[in-house]
Parts: structure tokens; C-alpha cells; sequence
């Protein structure tokens, strides 16, 4: 095996890989770029238009609309995913009764379909024939009814909730999955030593999982600039586009629109914002490890 | 040594990727006609529906028809998927010379098809074909542009209001006429409010689209007069016509007219309250005739819409209009078997018993022959004819169908945006203004 880490070999096993990579992955980037920088319908030949579409971007109140969505969604993603993944985990990881049942539970949305998980929660919280509002009334009481989807304040909370609803299972059981990485001797030791619960979630248990919180956290980072399906569901990013995420205004400027130029400065605007929340968390965690 | 054998392998490689794309790039060219086992030659149709034979029942009946007249010569087959996905495949297939033969065209990207030299110019077909020309009556030229016959019209479609004759009873309001104004209609609506059903089903959630009956409004404030001068610049959307008429969405909105979940609901979902007899009047076209017939029968009543005192603009206006159109790969006319065997199609599709075949389904085609016409046992499309009786000219196009795509989506967000109450009618003319500018 030898002979295989020589510099040049590795160089040529990792060819093929850095190639799909390459045609799949950076090439679009690349091309999306490009046309961010074109008037183009899709169809003919993309005309250079320079900084227009960036310049025409800033002064959409839809894109801000879209922007702010996609942050309160990640917000409020971000904060509930992560702590009560971590708890739920914390918890799952004790001996309990029923526990498996409960795994199997929490879970079982992360194996729904994002777009059948739209059609149930449009049934739970539709307006008009959704539960929530049915069940207010039943009970008198109107005033608590709300337009939780379809509206123009509470949809983003709302596609939050259900992106929380469907993600928590996965995430539990990557934490689960750290938890279990733990050495059992470093756990018993904190004991004797007479740590607390609190003292060894704090000192020992969390120190410990910072790389499975890192990956948990750029998961939801990403996952949240991905959410489309819901959306569309929900909402089909209405009315008026006011509960569009920065992903689905792309999508429509893109295809139900024709402004492929557009949408993709649209596209490449949410890449980057992506990037930075990224490398901001990134940055931010590894100055701690220091 | 190792490397100088590398090397030599990479470049071996590298030079025969490089011979194969050069071959197939020169190899593109040409359109091949396909065979199958009979040797009939394959004509490939993409379709806007992902399964023609429940969706579009009328139109794979006649491909049928054909594919059954022409056994071992030519033999049409679909390619189908849903409209979304369909317009994004056609649009990559223009790209890399792929288009089926014939496919369907969203109308509003009609003339950029057209513009980009991948349609064929069928201004020859129609004149070989003298007996189509005269069946189509004129429907063909909402699909003629400067440099040639870019199209021709997949169906005729006629828009305007079904309502249901018994909840207007029960509600004790009198039936829509061709002489009901605006004031009348709002009245019409508040009574229907009163007797506890929706007045005018409706839903926007991915169905911006579903605005036929406010076609017949924009045409009623002189859309067709003013469009050219809107989208050349000299005039703006927000002038003081359309101003009124966005108005008048405004006033229906105020009246209550729509369903209060319409943001959350689709087009079909809005037709499923009017055919469950939980609304009083749907907004359509004769596509969904057969589905009326079914769940309403005889109690089914069809309106163009109502009349406006304060504008000038012809209001003895139909709207019987050409669909979007279906268009012919400019590929087809490399081959002379493949054109022929396309332009034996189109005779079919244009023909008298294709357009047969499109009454006994409830569809209108683009072409009239004399004795073709609907049966009794029709009522939604019966309904549709007795208004027809009229004679009232039609646009020669529907309007939300004369604009650029990225201009027809903002005057859909526009209609919907004030149906809703977020936007204001001044402010969805300026951002349908703002949308003419951005697609200079």
C-alpha cells in the first residue's frame, strides 16, 4: 500500500471525485453566476446586463419580504432545533420506559415527505378548515383564531414551526449518536467527583459533543435556506409573495416569471448569505475551542 | 517511467473525449426520423398535463384517432408532463435542439420562442392547407408575428362566469344577464353572501393563473386598445381605465365576494366548492364543462361578466379566444418524411372530425365547421352557446396572454394582490408598470 501515498497517486484517485464535484457542483454555481448577470427568459441567448439585476434586487420590497422571512425562519429554527433537539436527546438518552417508542415517535416526521408534511399541516392550520381554528371555535374561543398560514404576518412562524416539527427526530438522533460517544469511564468519573446533572451537561457532556453540535448547527444553517416544499404547500408563498422564503422568490422569478437573470442574482445572493451565516457560526465556535 | 505511462493514458483519454464531442456536435444538426416496428414514423408531442388520457381526454382521443388512420405510417405519441414541468423541459430542450416535433407553449412565451428561431414558420402549412385557414377563422393570427406563423392555437377557449341556477333561487336573486352592470352584480353578491354560500369561488395559492373572469373586466376597460402603447412605454398600466377596473376587484373584495381562505386554496380546490354546490358562481373556461355537467347538470347557467358604466370601452365583448398555442421544432423542416408527417397531423387536429371529437368532450376547438356542435345532454357547453348567440366580437387574444411572462405574473399578483387587500389597485398597476420596465 505503499506506493499509493505517493503525492501523485492521491492526486489521481481523488481526480474523478474533484471531477463530478467539479461538473456538478461548481459548474452550476458558476453558470448561475453568470446568468445572475444576463437578461435571460430561458429561452435564446442571455443578454449581459452587467449589475442591473443585483441593483434591481436591492430595491425589491418582495426580496426583502423574503429575506426577512427566511430569517425569522432561521431564527426561530435555529434557537428551537438546537436546544430542544439537545434536551429531547439528553433525555432519550436515559434509561426510560418506552423509550424506543418515543425515538420511533419523534423521528417519524424526519421520514415524511416535505411535501406531504405541507398537505397535513394545511389541515392543522388552515383558516378555515384547518384544526386549530376548528377546535378554537368549538370551545368559544373565536378570539384566539388566528390566519396562521395565508396571511400576512404569521405564515414565516408558522413554516418555522413546521420545519421544527419535521427536523426535530433527525437531529435528535445525531445528538443521541454523539451522546453515545462519550466515554462511559469520563461520565462515571464526574460522579464520583459529585458533579451535578446540571455541572455535567455543562462542564463535560457539551465540551464533548462541540463537534456534533458544529455539524447539527450548519445542518439547520443550510437546512433552513433550503426550505421549499412547505412553502409551497402551505402557502404556495402567498398571498402576494409575502410568505415566500428567499428560496422559493427565486424559484418563482425563475420559472413562473421566465427571469432567469433574476432569479438566479436571487439565487446567488442566498448562497452567499448562506456562506457568511456559516462561516460566521464556524468562525464563532472555533475562537471558543481556543 | 510510471509517469511518463500516466500521462500517456490521460492523453489517450483526453483526446478521444475531445474526438467524440466534436463528433457529436457535428452530428446535432439534423432532425432523424424516428421508426417504430411498423416503420410508421414517430411525430413526439409534449403535452402540459402529466397524463393526457384523464387530463386532457379530448386531445389524446384525436391523437388516437389519428395514430389509428395512419397505422404504419406516422404514429404520434406524447410527451407529457405537468405544465410547470413541461415549460421548464421545453425551455431545455430549445437549448440543446431536442424539442419534440409539436408541443404545446405557454402563450405568454410564445413570442419568445418564436424570436429565439426554434419554432417553425407554419405560414406554409396554412397555405397548402386553404380549408384549415378558413376553418380556423382568423384564430391563427394572435400566433402570427413579424417574421412568420409561429404557432397555431391549441384549442378555443371561452371564459366568463358559471354560476348555479339553484342557489341564485334559493338565495331569490335573479339570474346574470348580458345587460347586468357592475352595481347589479355587487348587489347579486351580498344577497348570496346573506344566504350562507361563497358567492364567487376562488383560490390563489398556486393558481395566480385562474383569473379567466377578470379577463372579460380588463377587456371591458379597453385592454386591447391600450396594450401596445402600455408595453412600448408611451402609456402606463396605471392609467385612469384600468385604475377603475382594478377598482372594481377592489369593490368585490369589499363585498365579500370570495372564499376568506382563497389565499390557501387552489384553483381546483375553489372548483370543488362550486361543483359541491358550496359556492354560487366560478370563474372558468369550457375545460371544465364535462366536470358541470357531471355535478351540476341542468341547473348550470354561464355569464360573461358584468358591464361598466364608467368607461367608454366597448362592453358587447365575448371572450371566445384562441388558447395557447402549440408549436412545430424548427428542427422538423430539416426532414422532408417528418414534416410531411407533422403537417399530416395538424391537418388531422384542424380537421372536421378532430373537431368532433372535441365537442362530444366539451372543448371548443380553434376551428368551426358548419353542423359541428354540442349535444343536449351538454348543459355547461350548451350554456355557453346560447351566449355566444350574441355575436359580440372577442379580443383577438386573451389579455393576461398579450403581455411578456414576467409582466403576466406581476398583473396576476396585481388581480390577486387586490382581491386579497394587500395591495391597493394604484399599487398593483405601478409594480405591473415597474415589471414592463424591468423586461426592456
Amino acid at each position: 500500500m505503499h506506493w499509493l501515498s505517493k503525492k501523485r497517486y492521491k492526486i489521481g484517485l481523488l481526480v474523478p471525485t474533484l471531477l463530478v464535484y467539479s461538473v456538478y457542483i461548481v459548474l452550476p454555481i458558476v453558470i448561475a453566476i453568470y446568468y445572475s448577470f444576463t437578461k435571460y427568459s430561458g429561452i435564446g441567448k442571455p443578454r449581459f446586463t452587467g449589475l442591473k439585476n443585483y441593483v434591481r434586487l436591492f430595491q425589491d420590497e418582495l426580496f426583502w419580504s423574503s429575506f426577512k422571512n427566511t430569517m425569522v425562519m432561521f431564527i426561530l429554527a435555529f434557537v428551537l432545533l438546537l436546544t430542544l433537539s439537545f434536551l429531547i436527546a439528553l433525555l432519550l438518552n436515559h434509561k426510560l420506559k418506552a423509550v424506543d417508542f418515543s425515538k420511533a415517535m419523534i423521528f417519524s416526521p424526519a421520514i415524511i415527505a416535505p411535501i406531504i408534511v405541507g398537505i397535513i399541516w394545511v389541515y392543522i392550520l388552515d383558516p378555515n378548515i384547518g384544526v386549530i381554528n376548528n377546535v378554537l371555535d368549538a370551545i368559544g374561543a373565536d378570539s384566539l383564531k388566528q390566519t396562521w398560514i395565508g396571511g400576512e404576518k404569521l405564515s414565516p412562524y408558522s413554516i418555522a414551526i413546521i420545519y421544527f416539527w419535521q427536523q426535530l427526530g433527525y437531529l435528535v438522533t445525531i445528538f443521541i449518536a454523539g451522546l453515545k460517544m462519550i466515554p462511559g469511564d469520563v461520565l462515571e468519573a464526574v460522579k464520583i467527583d459529585g458533579a451535578n446533572a446540571w455541572q455535567e451537561i455543562r462542564y463535560v457532556t457539551i465540551p464533548m459533543m462541540r463537534t456534533t453540535i458544529s455539524t447539527v448547527a450548519v445542518l439547520i444553517i443550510t437546512g433552513v435556506f433550503k426550505i421549499f416544499e412547505i412553502v409551497q404547500q402551505t402557502t404556495g408563498g402567498g398571498p402576494n409573495h409575502l410568505s415566500e422564503t428567499l428560496v422559493t422568490y427565486s424559484y418563482a422569478q425563475t420559472f413562473s416569471s421566465s427571469d432567469y437573470g433574476y432569479g438566479m442574482s436571487l439565487a446567488t445572493v442566498t448562497f452567499v448569505i448562506s456562506l457568511i451565516i456559516t462561516a460566521i457560526y464556524t468562525t464563532a465556535t472555533r475562537e471558543r475551542k481556543e | 517511467m510510471k509517469a511518463k505511462k500516466l500521462k500517456r493514458i490521460f492523453g489517450s483519454m483526453l483526446v478521444s473525449v475531445l474526438s467524440l464531442s466534436l463528433l457529436a456536435g457535428c452530428g446535432g444538426s439534423g432532425e432523424e426520423a424516428k421508426k417504430d416496428e411498423s416503420g410508421a414514423i414517430i411525430i413526439k408531442f409534449g403535452i402540459h398535463v402529466a397524463n393526457p388520457k384523464d387530463q386532457e381526454p379530448v386531445t389524446y382521443k384525436i391523437v388516437e384517432a389519428f395514430n389509428k388512420a395512419n397505422e404504419g405510417k406516422y404514429k404520434v405519441e406524447f410527451e407529457a408532463a405537468d405544465t410547470e414541468t413541461h415549460s421548464k423541459n421545453m425551455k431545455l430542450k430549445a437549448e440543446d435542439g431536442t424539442l419534440p416535433q409539436i408541443f404545446w407553449i405557454e402563450g405568454s412565451e410564445a413570442t419568445e420562442y418564436g424570436e429565439a428561431g426554434v419554432l417553425m414558420d407554419l405560414t406554409e402549412f396554412l397555405d397548402e392547407n386553404a380549408d384549415v385557414k378558413k376553418a380556423l377563422g382568423g384564430m391563427e393570427k394572435a400566433f402570427k408575428y413579424d417574421n412568420g406563423q409561429y404557432g397555431l392555437p391549441y384549442q378555443c377557449n371561452v371564459q366568463g362566469i358559471f354560476y348555479n341556477k339553484e342557489l341564485f333561487d334559493k338565495a331569490g336573486v335573479k339570474y346574470p344577464t348580458d345587460d347586468t352592470t357592475y352595481e347589479e352584480f355587487i348587489n347579486m353578491v351580498k344577497k348570496l353572501k346573506e344566504s350562507g354560500v361563497t358567492p364567487l369561488a376562488i383560490g390563489s395559492k398556486n393558481s395566480a393563473y385562474a383569473m379567466w373572469e377578470f379577463n372579460e373586466f380588463l377587456a371591458r376597460y379597453g385592454w386591447e386598445d391600450n396594450i401596445e402603447n402600455i408595453l412600448s412605454g408611451k402609456d402606463n398600466f396605471n392609467n385612469k381605465e384600468l385604475a377603475a377596473c382594478f377598482e372594481k376587484f377592489q369593490g368585490m373584495k369589499d363585498a365579500k365576494a370570495f372564499p376568506e381562505n382563497m389565499a390557501t386554496i387552489e384553483y381546483f380546490e375553489a372548483k370543488q366548492l362550486f361543483d359541491e354546490g358550496s359556492a354560487a358562481m366560478f370563474g372558468t373556461g369550457q375545460w371544465d364543462c364535462a366536470e358541470f355537467d357531471e355535478n351540476i347538470g341542468d341547473k348550470i347557467g354561464f355569464w360573461w361578466g358584468p358591464k361598466f358604466t364608467d368607461t367608454k370601452a366597448e362592453q358587447n365583448v365575448a371572450m371566445k379566444v384562441p388558447s395557447a398555442p402549440i408549436g412545430v421544432s424548427a428542427t422538423v423542416a430539416d426532414n422532408e418524411d417528418l414534416k410531411k408527417g407533422v403537417y399530416e397531423f395538424l391537418k388531422f387536429y384542424y380537421g372536421e372530425e378532430a373537431a368532433k371529437l372535441s365537442y362530444e368532450g366539451s372543448i371548443f376547438p380553434a376551428t368551426s365547421y358548419e353542423g359541428v356542435s354540442a349535444a343536449e345532454s351538454q348543459y355547461a357547453m350548451n350554456e355557453m352557446l346560447k351566449s355566444l348567440e350574441s355575436g359580440w366580437a372577442s379580443p383577438a387574444a386573451a389579455p393576461d396572454l398579450t403581455v411578456p411572462s414576467a409582466v403576466q405574473e406581476v398583473l396576476y399578483d396585481g388581480i390577486f394582490g387586490v382581491l386579497q387587500g394587500t395591495y391597493e389597485p394604484s399599487e398593483a398597476l405601478d409594480k405591473m408598470d415597474a415589471a414592463v420596465a424591468n423586461s426592456q
